[in-house]
This record gives structure tokens, sequence and C-alpha cells, in this order.
């Protein structure tokens, strides 16, 4: 683990935790550098609904496929495992839990991941949610990185627990289900951007959030302007 | 969906005051339905929009009805707030809090009505925002965190109920299957369903909501899954059209 990296990566994170900022946007930041610091081939963030299912939150990659596999994990897999004990799941070779996870090994393997790792997002004695690293080649995880890992997890519900002061909401379930209610605005406003542009998921994400920080706007702003066509967002929409 | 799932159990409760009342689930249902399994006094549904009028759909008595009509009128409360910033307001108690300063005009006449807590709940999933859950009880009261669950649930089952009123006159085929079809999918959610549902913004150039009631009621018509309707809409098997039937393609992924 490179140490200035290390510390580059948090006071980044530190700054976006902003009066105002948007957390979708502040999550996927959080997956790139789980990836970029974690020797991770991607990450996701997943929170619990109402009905204690999984939902992905923020993603390193918008593409369909990864987002199948957290998903899928709704069923079986290290994140409803992690979930439901509140403990950390490492698991160094999927190989060997065809058995436990049959079919999260399968799909993990279709996408070209070897190991895994879920760590729990904890808010005093309740599991809210759950950070899942994937990485290419099967292997052990250095100790140190999981527990950066789990820092990272940890800053996570730091920042839902941020939001929730900024919108001035005293209830916890509550500001959870708006977290969750910005992220399924975020996934029409893809839709429809991906549609009208004819290009993927993940790039309408980046374009999404790439005009929202080139004008300095809230990326769950920018998303609803798009969708309700209240704006002519010149550059997004061509 | 879990039948031990908080919405599943929901469900059945608004089923149930649907049945008694000898009709097909709607919005009021949800109302009683909350009244009997919360601390408060009544509930009523306001639908709201940005662009046009918002109006009092149903409400379970005499002081819910003024509660909704008060704050359509005055343009101000609660269900105001909940709608404008897409977010649960929650006021315990009208006489503290700084409330009054905050609605000078809806506060006083809240409480003249005979509220004293008013809880508004936005009906939402992502910019679809049809309108606002209200309940009120007359002495100060707190939701704990399980009865706030279980509003959250209720309102969502009231989103559903409300866009599914809208089924009927958009497209939807004669001689579909009679309602509370659909609510096998409140726990069956996918990120597929959201993106689907962008999608047919495009193509068919209609707006977020009839987007979405016109992708449920295809699921309905066809006796498919939301999820599966969806999953082909975002893989570009299936592609819907403005003036005829979705069409089957073959150039999916």
């Amino acid at each position: 683990m490179n140490q200035q990296l290390l510390a580059k990566t948090f006071v980044e994170l530190a700054d976006n935790l902003v009066a105002d900022f948007d957390l979708i946007d502040f999550l996927r930041l959080l997956t790139d550098r789980c990836v970029s610091m974690l020797d991770a081939s991607a990450a996701g963030l997943l929170l619990a609904d109402g009905d204690g299912k999984l939902r992905v939150m923020a993603a390193s990659d918008e593409e369909v496929r990864l987002l199948e596999l957290f998903q899928l994990q709704n069923d079986e897999g290290p994140c409803l495992e992690c979930f439901s004990t509140g403990a950390p799941v490492i698991v160094p070779d999927l190989t060997r839990e065809a058995d436990r996870w049959p079919r999260f090994v399968t799909a993990a393997h279709r996408s070209g991941f070897g190991a895994v790792q879920a760590l729990p997002m904890r808010l005093r004695a309740e599991t809210v949610g759950a950070l899942n690293l994937f990485r290419a080649a099967p292997g052990p995880f250095d100790a140190p990185d999981t527990l950066i890992a789990q820092a990272l997890a940890d800053v996570a519900t730091i920042s839902l627990l941020q939001q929730r002061s900024t919108q001035r909401s005293t209830a916890l379930n509550e500001q959870l289900q708006t977290a969750l209610n910005s992220r399924v605005l975020i996934e029409q406003a893809k839709g429809k951007l991906a549609e009208r542009q004819s290009i993927d998921m993940e790039r309408a994400f980046t374009a999404l959030r790439g005009y929202a920080r080139a004008h300095n706007r809230r990326l769950s702003d920018v998303a609803r302007a798009f969708i309700d066509d209240s704006e002519p967002l010149p550059g997004l929409v061509t | 969906m879990r039948a031990d799932s908080r919405s599943a159990r929901i469900q059945v409760l608004v089923a149930e005051q649907a049945a008694r009342r000898g009709a097909p689930v709607g919005v009021v249902d949800v109302c009683t339905a909350a009244v009997a399994a919360l601390p408060v006094g009544g509930a009523g549904v306001s639908a709201m929009s940005r662009t046009a009028a918002s109006h009092p759909l149903c409400s379970t008595d005499t002081i819910s009805e003024q509660l909704e009509e008060l704050q359509l009128t005055l343009g101000e409360g609660p269900c105001v707030d909940a709608f404008t910033h897409g977010a649960a307001v929650l006021s315990s108690d009208l006489l503290t809090g700084g409330l009054q300063d905050r609605w000078p005009v809806f506060a006083d006449a809240a409480l003249e009505a005979g509220a004293r807590a008013v809880f508004a709940l936005p009906l939402q999933i992502g910019a679809i925002s049809p309108g606002v859950l209200d309940l009120y009880a007359d002495v100060p009261t707190v939701l704990d965190a399980e009865q706030l669950a279980d509003a959250l649930a209720f309102a969502d089952l009231a989103t559903l109920l409300l866009l599914d009123a809208r089924i009927d006159g958009t497209g939807a085929q004669a001689g579909a299957p009679p309602r509370d079809h659909g609510l096998e999918d409140l726990g069956g959610y996918r990120a597929e369903i959201d993106q689907a549902t962008g999608i047919l913004t495009v193509q068919l150039g209609v707006g977020i909501d009839e987007a979405f009631v016109r992708l449920r009621a295809h699921a309905y018509t066809q006796g498919r899954r939301l999820a599966d309707v969806a999953a082909d809409v975002v893989a570009h098997r299936l592609r819907f059209l403005p003036d005829s039937e979705p069409k089957r393609t073959d150039n999916g992924n």
C-alpha cells in the first residue's frame, strides 16, 4: 500500500464531504478509489431497503453485468452473508465456494472475478449495507488492505449520516430511503440519456456526472432536470 | 418477494381494508390501514404535480380532509415541503420546534382543526412523484423506527396504487387482469426497472410517470414479471412504439 496515495485519498474524500454534497457522486468516487488503491478489479456499495433487500448505491462501473452481480446477492453470496451477520466475508478463491453459492460463483466467474470480499457498513448496532470488492486473480487479501477497505466502508456510512444532518431529518430509516430514492433517480436518468444518445449505461452515468461537475451542480439536480426536461442542459444532450 | 417482508405485511393490511369495503384495492385503503396500524388519528393523500394543479384524493376523516385542503390552498405545510424536497417531513408537535415560524398560517390552522402532530411522506420512485401521504395525530406523537418504516411502506404502496389507477387510460389492453396484480413487484426492486422507465420516456416521447405506467401495463397484459420486461427493454430485445404495440427485436446483446 502506497502511504501517500492513501493519505491523498482520504483528504480527497473529506474534501468532497462538503455541505450539500451529492451522495451518489460521492459514493462513486469512493468505489473508484477502492479500485485504484486496493488491488480490486471492481467495487460496489449496497444499502438495505425497508424490506432488508440490498440495493446498489454506487459501483466502480455502471455496466449492466456488474450491477447484476451485486443484485444477485439478494439470493446468495458474500454481501448477503456480510449484511445478515454484520461481519466481513473474505473469499480468496471463489472456485472453492461453488457449493456454498452456486449461482453467484458462476456469475462472478463469467465476469472474470476470482476473489471477493464484503465489508459491513455498520452504524452503532445496526448493519445498513455492505462494501463489495472483486478481484480478477484468486489469492489471499492483504490484511492491511482489508483494514483500509473497512475504513472506506465506514466513510461511506458517515457520508449517509452527513447527508442526513444536512437534510434536517431525524430518522435514520427515512434518510436511508431518501438515499435509495436518489439512486433510483440516477438509474432513470441513465436510461433516458443512454437511449437518447445511443450510449451504454456507464457512459450515460459519466456524462451526467461530468455535466454536474463542470457546472458545479449536484448530480441528482442535473438528473432530475434532465428527466423533467425543465432545462436545456447544453452539452449533455446533443 | 419474501412472504415475511414488511411490504408483504403492509400489502395484506391494505387488502383487508379493501375486502371490508368490498372494492378493489385503492389509495383510500392505504389510508384506513395506516390509521389502524399506526398511532395516528387520520390519513389523507393528495395528488401533486410540479406542472399541474394539486388536489386532495381521499382522507379518512374531516380533520385529515381539512389538512389536505389547507396545505394545497395555502401552498405551505409539511406535505408541500415533503413534495418539494422529496423527503419525509416528521412534525411530532406543531407547537414546538419553530414549526409555527416555518408554516405561519398552516401551523395555526392545523392546530385549530385538531391536529397536533403531522407526518408527510412523499410518494415517489426516483423522479416519479405523484403525491404525498399525510398522517396526523391529535396529541404530540413520535413514530418509532418500526412505525416509521411501516409508514414508509404504506407510502410506497400508495405510490403504486396511484400510478396503477392511470393504467386504464394509457394504452393498456381491454380485458387486462383485474387490479391488485402488480403489487408483487414492490419487493422485486431491480435497477433495470428504473433504467427501462428512463428508456421509455424516449421511445414513447412521454413523461417519466407515464413511462412507468406503460411499462407496468405491458407487464400485466403479457402476464410477465416487471423485472423481466425491463431487462428486455434495457437489452434492446423489446422496443416500445408511440402508436402501436411494443415490438420484439433480435438485435439484443
